[in-house]
């Protein structure tokens, strides 16, 4: 424990600048934005006092609406009012519309890249995201009176690397940075750790609207190290919505396919039901039917829980798989916590309770706890508070691979592999004279191709020209701590490092994303040029900011030579950073890494002896 | 520096998991990308680089035949390729053997008893290889380290076997 703080002479014993940072948690029902205020996390609410944003879109022509002015147009206008966009993103039309038949939108662009008509033109769902993204950071800098420096943003643990490029890309067009993202059980996990000190391995049972996870993770002395997540990232509270639709219709003598009016009202009705059933033993439902005439029907909630039981019983059979994974036994889990609204249901929390023999958690709201902990993480990872102690170790939910003869899938990366992950593998041209070779990259746990998710294409060109099998192509796969995959690749005997034409095969390419951002800007070019202006200033500032502090505290590590360049370096930096262009802040920032490239590693390795030898702080 | 040297050991087979454990975490807080969250976007890549290497080293070490294969390549032992044949036909029949043990469990009438009897037989055996492959390893020899390859290789059979083994369980719960 700090309790006297020291600074060495000459440095600067100032409280370092606090950092507005914030965590959101985009779900696919609702969104929350929290953050950390004199030490403690807090959800922030609209002007009416609401915290909760429901994840809804509608578009009018002349403006945007989110949240609930634009969920009460569901009904009224399902065309061009965007419900659950989260379970859209990163998906086919094909997945979309085999998981989702009755959906109200109207579906435009090629299969791999859908889009939504709307009357304010066509909307893909990275768009749609944005928006939600925007409201809730608009929030939060009304709120906190000031600039977010960054944001952590949850996604489902299970969430593949094209849902998880996708809300990424969708902060990117809210103009947001994103610190990390983050999986909704860890953050849960985070946000229930740090209240009550549990050390030892704890389960974290997340059922959202749209998306249901199990993570098991073990923690030690501020540490989340996640063992094995699991789950199904189309499996949720709206999948109980829809098996009791499924009931009303069959009660009501029904017949599909119905209007969209009536179909937005039965899921609202079932809905509604499911909710009040939480907590009384039977609701009525009234439905408005085409003809006019009123339809009622009193559900009981024993006949809602056989309809929704077989769900129930399939997100124990992950748990099951999950504690497999993490290698641990079922009697070894101290602490069971329930996140998300779904865990309300009875059902769910008793079948829960039965499976892990002990009373689940559910003292912070289950609706709150992953923005909570979102929060926490982003305060960190900002930079506010240098000495915590805390520490997030995840896992790539789904193992990558990539396609070999025969249509089969070689695995390279192998699912619950804690991240930031790197893994090479070589290659070899099977033809004389071959300098070209395609590398389909994809996601799952099967073993064909076809029951794999396609994540992209890779085409590696210029292979110098050599007898068949006498190239040695490595292909490196890099997983970082977000999760997200990049693939590079390099021919060994000439060092030659190949071009990689990158073409994913769900969601927006780089180019995409830059064109939907000069789009929604009013003056595009004097707009886009000024934000880019601003991004290489706030790098810049990042790197002085480093490598002042880098030589403050270990300058030992220099010669003098060095120490000169790179100070003259800074110097040129810091006077480019004020007047520059784009380019030449680059240029300054590049000639920097140059000369301290060797310094930053020698660092590195010089804290990594300290941690070995065993001296860390906490420990004296 | 090879990975026993990343986590301050000396290599040998025999290693301290809960050491290791703490080790581990000890360099995870110094090297983990979070920790640079804020920082340039140099520290963040090296950040990446080095912590994808501690994870890469905490989980050859700690597991067992992935901690033997590569202290035997440090040792300079050549290993048999994966697809080249194997001398040892008795081993191989034995392992056919075993392989139709486990085809058979869904056809018996008491399938927990033939689950429970298959992993016995399995775990029993590979118990006594590993048993032989630490006493390989504990004494570096160039022949040793020889024998310890092949046991090592046997040993990954078993792996499978056990790997076939959960998808089985598996299978048999869902249904």
């Amino acid at each position: 424990m700090a309790l006297l703080q020291i600074a060495e002479p000459g440095q600067s014993a100032a409280p370092h600048e606090h950092r507005l940072a914030a965590g959101i948690d985009l779900g696919t029902t609702n969104s929350l934005i929290a953050t950390v205020k004199s030490g403690l996390a807090e959800t922030l609410a609209d002007n009416q006092g609401h915290d909760i944003l429901p994840s809804v879109v509608s578009y009018q022509t002349k403006h945007t609406l989110v949240g609930e002015s634009a969920k009460q147009l569901a009904i009224a206008d399902p065309h061009n009012t965007i419900v659950s966009v989260k379970r859209l993103i990163g998906r086919s039309k094909t997945d979309i519309e085999q998981k989702y038949p009755a959906l109200p939108y109207q579906f435009v662009g090629d299969n791999n890249h859908p889009e939504i008509a709307t009357q304010q033109g066509n909307k893909n769902p990275v768009q749609i995201s944005a928006d939600i993204l925007k409201a809730l950071v608009s929030r939060a800098e009304q709120n906190l009176a000031g600039e977010l420096t960054g944001v952590v943003i949850t996604v489902p643990a299970y969430f593949d690397d094209a849902q998880r490029q996708s809300t990424k890309d969708a902060a990117t067009l809210a103009g947001v940075n994103v610190l990390r993202l983050l999986n909704e059980p860890t953050a849960a996990a985070v946000a229930y750790g740090l209240d009550s000190g549990q050390e030892g391995v704890i389960a974290v049972y997340d059922l959202g609207g749209g998306t249901f996870d199990i993570s098991i993770l073990r923690l030690t002395k501020g540490v989340f190290e996640v063992l094995a997540t699991g789950g199904d990232s189309a499996l949720g509270g709206d999948d109980f919505d829809l098996a009791i639709v499924d009931l009303l219709i069959a009660r009501a003598g029904l017949q599909r396919p119905l209007s969209i009016q009536l179909e937005r009202q039965l899921l609202q009705q079932a809905c509604t039901a499911k909710e009040l059933l939480s907590s009384q033993p039977s609701a009525t439902v009234q439905l408005t039917l085409t003809d006019g005439q009123t339809w009622q029907t009193e559900l009981s909630q024993q006949v809602v829980e056989q309809a929704i039981k077989p769900l129930v019983a399939k997100t124990l059979r992950a748990c099951r798989r999950a504690i497999k994974d993490a290698d641990v036994n079922l009697d070894d889990v101290v602490e069971v916590i329930m996140v998300g609204g779904s865990t309300r249901i009875p059902l769910v929390r008793n079948d829960v309770e039965l499976y892990f023999k002990r009373t689940p958690l559910t003292t912070i709201d289950p609706d709150k706890v992953v923005a909570i902990g979102a929060a926490i993480q982003a305060d960190i990872l900002a930079g506010n508070k240098p000495d915590s102690d805390m520490l997030l170790l995840d896992v790539i939910p789904l193992s990558l691979g990539i396609e070999t003869m025969g249509g089969l899938v070689e695995k390279i990366i192998p699912r619950n592999t804690t991240i930031p992950v790197a893994k090479a593998q070589e290659f070899t041209t099977f033809k004389d004279g071959q300098t070209a070779m395609a590398i389909h990259v994809l996601q799952g746990e099967r073993e064909l191709v076809q029951d794999c998710r396609s994540l992209a294409r890779f085409e590696l060109r210029g292979i110098p020209a050599m007898t068949a099998g006498a190239a040695h192509i490595r292909v490196t796969f890099k997983v970082d701590a977000d999760g997200l995959l990049e693939v590079s690749a390099m021919e060994k005997s000439s060092k030659v490092a190949s071009t990689i034409v990158v073409k994913p095969s769900f969601g927006l390419e780089e180019q995409q994303i830059a064109e939907m951002l000069t789009a929604s800007m009013s003056n595009a070019e004097h707009d886009m040029q000024a934000r880019m202006l601003r991004e290489q200033q706030v790098e810049a500032d990042r790197v002085i900011e480093a490598i002042s502090s880098a030589i403050a505290a270990d300058a030992a590590l220099l010669s003098a030579t060095e120490q000169r360049n790179i100070s003259d370096a800074l110097n040129t930096l810091q006077q480019t950073r004020l007047h520059g262009s784009v380019a030449d802040i680059e240029q300054a920032i590049t000639k920097l890494d140059t000369l301290t490239a060797s310094f930053a590693e020698r660092r590195m390795d010089a804290s990594i002896r300290t941690a070995l030898a065993g001296h860390s702080v906490d420990e004296i | 520096m090879n990975y026993f040297q990343l986590f301050g050991l000396t290599p040998a087979f025999k290693v301290d998991l809960a050491q290791l454990s703490a080790t581990y975490q000890r360099l995870q807080k110094t090297a983990h990308p979070d920790r640079f969250a804020h920082g340039s976007n140099q520290q963040q890549l090296l950040a990446v680089q080095t912590s994808a290497l501690i994870n890469d080293a905490y989980q050859t070490l700690k597991k067992p035949l992935r901690r033997a294969e590569y202290l035997l390549v440090e040792r300079g032992t050549e290993l048999a390729n994966e697809q080249s044949t194997f001398a040892d036909t008795h081993f191989l029949m034995h392992q056919m053997e075993l392989r139709e043990m486990l085809e058979n469990i869904a056809e018996q009438d008491d399938r927990d008893a033939a689950l429970f009897a298959a992993r016995e037989t399995l775990d029993c055996e590979y118990q006594k290889l590993f048993i032989e492959l630490e006493q390989q390893l504990a004494s570096d020899t160039e022949q040793q380290n020889n024998l310890a390859g092949d046991t090592l290789r046997k040993l990954k059979f078993y792996q499978k076997l056990q790997h076939e083994l959960d998808r089985i369980e598996e299978q048999l719960f869902e249904n």
